[in-house]
């Protein structure tokens, strides 16, 4: 369960993907998201992604969805840029 | 569809099926390298990625498209989108993007973006009015051409083509966030 004040971090990372496997508040800064996963990533502590000491989130995205009826939780996602289509 | 490379020419030929009418706009011309990751043969290469399309698909499933050769631009979005009940941007640039989605913004009309991330590793469709343009990275970035991506770049235009296809049956917008080993629904 996560309380409404809290928010679920999921992480991509060369095609892997996983949660963090403890909440951060919501309202979190960027700045912090980053050092956390990047932490945790490189210390092999997120379920789903391999360790990768040379993980770097910088030119990451880092997307904030508020909890609804599909996903009732607030989400912070941290991605690659996707600039690519054609 | 406004751009038939790796993700908009497979999403062309996945909704083959689908009885509206398709309008392909891409100014590029196929090039070799391209065979690797589009859904672009040998016989296309040299042609208007747009033309090479057409006569792929009149070939293959007796499937026509509608076809535009141009860059779409500010100043041509209203003639080249202006009459789609739907735009599938399938665009490779943030610039391009953007006018793509002033346009279909201030127009209203229905827009799903397909966007790729440049590794391979991640992949979105997102309706526009959730939409964050991203720009590609300062100094250029790997892209698709050496067809090493190939599956997930057909993974990827298989969600997009499936999100276009639920919202020509039914008007619901559905997305999905793509990762290799599987997709959500956003």
């Amino acid at each position: 369960m996560v309380a409404a004040n809290e928010a679920r971090v999921n992480v991509t990372w060369k095609g892997q993907n996983g949660d963090l496997p403890d909440t951060v508040s919501r309202d979190a800064n960027d700045g912090d998201v980053r050092q956390w996963v990047t932490e945790a990533v490189r210390g092999g502590g997120v379920p789903g992604i391999a360790a990768d000491a040379r993980a770097d989130f910088t030119d990451f995205v880092i997307d904030r969805f508020t909890a609804n009826d599909a996903r009732p939780y607030n989400l912070i996602q941290v991605r690659p840029k996707v600039p690519f289509g054609a | 569809m406004v751009g038939v490379g790796a993700l908009g020419s497979h999403v062309v030929q996945l909704l083959r099926n689908e009885r509206a009418t398709l309008r392909v706009i891409d100014f590029d011309k196929v090039e070799q390298k391209n065979v690797a990751s589009q859904f672009h043969g040998k016989p296309g290469v040299g042609k208007p990625k747009v033309l090479a399309l057409k006569q792929a698909m009149q070939f293959l499933f007796a499937r026509d498209l509608e076809t535009i050769p141009h860059r779409l631009a500010a100043d041509n979005a209203k003639e080249l989108l202006g009459a789609g009940d739907l735009v599938i941007d399938c665009l490779d640039n943030g610039a391009s993007r953007r006018i793509l989605q002033d346009f279909v913004r201030t127009a209203g009309i229905a827009c799903v973006h397909g966007a790729l991330a440049a590794d391979g590793g991640f992949g979105r469709v997102v309706w526009d009015e959730a939409f964050a343009i991203d720009d590609e990275q300062a100094g250029g970035a790997a892209t698709c051409d050496d067809g090493a991506h190939l599956p997930f770049v057909a993974i990827a235009s298989a969600y997009l083509a499936r999100a276009a296809q639920e919202f020509l049956a039914t008007g619901r917008k559905i997305g999905f966030e793509i990762n290799p080993g599987g997709a959500i629904r956003a």
